[in-house]
């Protein structure tokens, strides 16, 4: 386990030194996702200026609910989406068999081989919304509350990562993946309310396939005090499945690979 | 005697390629049913490796050397029987074997573009668990070795093909691996660098005691470097051995090289051997069978006497040697 | 025309080329129908909550302003900003600019050709959601009449604009940047965060000032129906007012970039 900390921490330091070289590029990269989470905030104020609650989320809610949203993006953004675009750089052109040389986890080598620092923005600034929608609400957060949503928001990002990693285990078999990837890029949109608010059909697939929606909506849930225990029993189920299905399918991608690899 | 750190029986692989037609009637055709085609990319290979050894695998596109690497590092499972490397069986995988060999492929490399090779190199420490001690040790030598001191800090993506082939050396040995498996590792590569790669894995196998197993399409490489060479065509092992006695044995024959003066006839030098080439400007080359030749020489040089400038007696061309095994030529029974 | 026949041959290869992109196009399309939706579920739970309309817009009129927001979208869209970076990095315009022909007509043509491959699926799909959510338009035969110059004129105008922003390729390194300005510029003012009317006055005024809800929200609100005469006039001259000014700029940029470009040796 620690080994393992040395290791993501070696990856860390090595990509830090790479993205602060181009200060520019880091800078301009803060400079959008100011723009980006901006507008998104100045979208929920103007849709708040013509009603009080949106499906009965108020207004502190909803900023909470779009700090959390981009919490999540940051989380899988930072670390896991730019190892996993590597990896599929790696299937197409042969070099996985270097990680698959080497003397530890495969699936943790090219799950976080690849840190995008500057998308730390992404959940600094989030974070920073998300706080602004608490201290709107003036109610105080109960231990278990923040419990909750520390353990949701976890989950959140973990079944992300698990539908990722199945996808990407995908390009073993099938080289053009980054079509299938698309789709998901386009869901992801949808995190930006609660998916109670969405269609029967468009919530399930929030929910299950495309969990984003519920990695989002789940944890602003905890946070404001709205979440049910079903839920939350159902979140931590669910991720753990999750979890284990795409361990076991990513084994399968690699026994698929070793086969058959020329 | 040192026991076989390579061992292999058997070892097969068939590959299964899924037939493709093009055209809607045969893609949806192949929805419903896949119709495969087995490949068999190694049929059966026999071999036994010992510590410290240097061989060559010498063979054509598609031989099955690539394939037979990947096998013995661990990175394909075979399709029929058995391999063991430093005692481990390599698909397997065990952290401990990983940790003890290294596979260098030529014109891939495993180092992240963006970043400093040196940056690289302490993720690789990490991920082998090398001490501070034996990291620091290693990597002195191996900047030593191969001059990288000036390469190492620069960002990878700005070096040049035969740079970032030294950096890559050096990052697949800063473990110390006891099995060392290449792969074609100088492809690519300019006539200097060729060079250069090849004395530093001889000294690497000469400090370290690396076993080394080597495939390569250029001859100078299993020449400077193999004095064992292990020829593979269509997936089995045509020859196991010295690669003098591959000569003597494929190529029974030695190149006689005249060069006639203005004026003389040529015609008649059928007499001696097979034409092999004649520039026209005088030199020809002869083909002439290894066990006759100091007999057919002598009588060259009397017959011609004074239209006679130049001669010369050599072994056959290496590549013409190995052309032969791979048309299917037969391999002479060893001369005594 | 010379032209027409080079058109009409640019067309024939970019559809063939198109049955390679088929399957990619349509999952592309995917980007122009979630958000729509989202926000008109938004909208429709704001509605809801308030008795069934807000402002005079109802259920229904936001179903229709969404389905019509999503078809124009796709109508009137243009992604010469992403691409043109990467052209040049590929060297690949200086293939283009090797020929007889404005690098802008295989853009024009590329551009024709996605949309007609992928428009027939969006409008399914469109009609699909616009039963579903009991779309109400209140479209009258004039405002079918107005809508083809203006979504000519408001794809006219998004393609030359984006082709500006691409131009900035020729001289930044960080497009990104550009281009993410441009999207959220047009996320906020284009309409889709909601029909420009139902917005706060002052985001309206510079909703107006912009060139970016003649792009895609104002056609949106003729198709809709949600336009008296005057309002359509309106968008009609501010469109032409905002394409003849992009066009200028573009010249004056395009001319700029390619003498910066052919002076580092394209």
């Amino acid at each position: 386990m620690i080994r393992y900390g040395r290791i993501f921490r070696s990856f860390v330091g090595a990509e830090i030194k790479n993205e602060l070289a181009y200060r520019l590029n880091f800078v301009l990269g803060l400079v959008e996702m100011l723009l980006v989470v901006g507008t998104s905030l100045g979208a929920v104020l103007v849709l708040f200026t013509q009603a009080k609650t949106l499906n009965g989320w108020t207004l502190p809610e909803m900023i909470a609910l779009t700090g959390v949203y981009y919490l999540v993006q940051g989380g899988v953004n930072l670390i896991f989406a730019p190892s996993f675009e590597k990896l599929m750089e790696y299937v197409r052109l042969g070099t996985l068999d270097f990680t698959l040389l080497k003397p530890a986890s495969a699936q943790f080598l090219v799950s976080t081989r690849h840190i995008s620092i500057v998308r730390i923005s992404d959940s600094v600034l989030g974070f920073v919304v998300l706080g602004a929608g608490l201290v709107m609400l003036g109610e105080a957060i109960t231990p278990w509350a923040a419990l909750a949503f520390a353990l949701t928001l976890a989950c959140g990002i973990l079944a992300v990562y698990s539908l990722l990693l199945t996808l990407v285990t995908l390009s073993f078999w099938f080289v053009r993946v980054d079509n299938i990837l698309a789709i998901f890029w386009a869901f992801t949109d949808a995190g930006r309310f609660p998916i109670d608010l969405y269609p029967g059909w468009l919530r399930f697939t929030l929910a299950t396939i495309v969990p984003i929606g519920i990695a989002v909506t789940v944890p602003a849930e905890a946070i404001s005090g709205r979440m049910s225990l079903e839920t939350f029993a159902g979140m931590l189920a669910g991720t753990a499945f999750s979890v284990v299905f795409a361990s076991w399918f990513w084994r399968r991608g690699l026994r698929s690979y070793t086969g058959a690899s020329a | 005697m040192s026991e076989a750190v390579v061992h292999v029986r058997g070892l097969e692989k068939i590959y299964k390629v899924h037939e493709r037609e093009t055209g809607v009637g045969a893609t949806v055709r192949s929805f419903f049913k896949r119709t495969f085609k087995e490949v068999p990319a190694v049929g059966g290979i026999d071999l036994d490796i010992a510590r410290s050894e240097v061989v060559g695998f010498l063979g054509p596109n598609g031989a099955g050397k690539t394939t037979t690497l990947k096998v013995l590092s661990g990175l394909l499972y075979p399709t029929g029987g058995e391999a063991s490397v430093l005692g481990y069986t390599p698909w397997k995988r065990e952290y401990a074997f990983l940790r003890r060999i290294a596979l260098l492929m030529g014109n891939r490399t495993q180092l992240v573009w963006d970043i400093p090779a040196a940056d690289s190199f302490l993720v690789l420490k990490q991920i082998y668990a090398i001490s501070d001690h034996d990291f620091q040790t290693r990597l002195d030598e191996l900047v030593d070795l191969l001059e990288l001191a000036p390469l190492i800090h620069k960002p990878v993506r700005q070096l040049s093909l035969g740079e970032r082939m030294k950096v890559e050396f050096a990052a697949g040995l800063l473990h110390g691996p006891e099995v060392v498996f290449l792969d074609e590792p100088t492809l690519g590569l300019d006539v200097s660098m060729q060079a250069r790669i090849r004395s530093f894995v001889a000294e690497l196998n000469r400090r370290t005691g690396a076993t080394i197993l080597l495939t390569s399409h250029y001859m100078d490489d299993i020449v400077a470097l193999c004095k064992r060479v292990v020829v593979i065509h269509h997936g089995k092992i045509l020859y196991d051995g010295a690669l003098a006695d591959l000569a003597e044995r494929m190529a029974p024959y030695k190149v006689v090289g005249a060069t006639l003066r203005d004026g003389a006839s040529r015609a008649d030098l059928e007499r001696y051997g097979d034409v092999v080439s004649n520039d026209g400007a005088g030199r020809v080359k002869l083909r002439v069978p290894r066990a006759e030749a100091p007999a057919r020489t002598a009588r060259l040089v009397a017959d011609l006497g004074d239209a006679l400038a130049d001669l010369s007696l050599e072994d056959p061309p290496i590549e013409d040697v190995i052309d032969r095994v791979f048309s299917g030529g037969q391999l002479e029974p060893a001369v005594g | 025309m010379p032209l027409v026949r080079t058109y009409r041959a640019l067309l024939v290869a970019g559809f063939q080329q198109m049955a390679a992109y088929r399957i990619q196009s349509l999952l592309w399309m995917l980007f122009a129908i979630i958000r729509p939706v989202i926000f008109l579920a938004a909208w429709v739970a704001i509605a809801t909550a308030q008795g069934g309309a807000v402002s005079g817009y109802t259920v229904g009129d936001f179903a229709a302003y969404y389905v019509c927001l999503a078809w124009v979208s796709q109508l009137t869209m243009a992604w010469n900003s992403q691409e043109f970076e990467w052209e040049v990095n590929q060297g690949r315009l200086s293939a283009k600019l090797l020929r007889p022909l404005h690098p802008i007509h295989y853009s024009v043509v590329d551009n024709i050709v996605y949309k007609l491959t992928t428009l027939p699926v969006l409008g399914a799909i469109l009609i699909v959601i616009a039963i579903a959510f009991n779309a109400h338009f209140r479209t009258e035969p004039w405002h079918l009449l107005v809508f083809i110059p203006a979504v000519v004129l408001a794809a006219g105008l998004l393609f030359v604009f984006g082709y500006i922003i691409a131009s900035l390729a020729f001289w930044a390194t960080r497009m990104r940047t550009a281009n993410t300005l441009w999207q959220r510029a047009a996320f906020v003012f284009a309409g889709s965060i909601a029909p420009v009317v139902l917005m706060p006055a002052w985001l309206q005024t510079l909703t107006y000032a912009l060139p970016f809800w003649y792009m895609v929200g104002a056609p949106t609100e003729i198709l809709q129906g949600s336009v008296t005469p005057e309002r359509a006039a309106f968008i009609l001259v501010g469109q032409a007012v905002w394409l003849t000014v992009c066009y200028a700029v573009f010249r004056v940029v395009w001319r700029r970039g390619i003498r910066a470009y052919s002076a580092v040796g394209a």
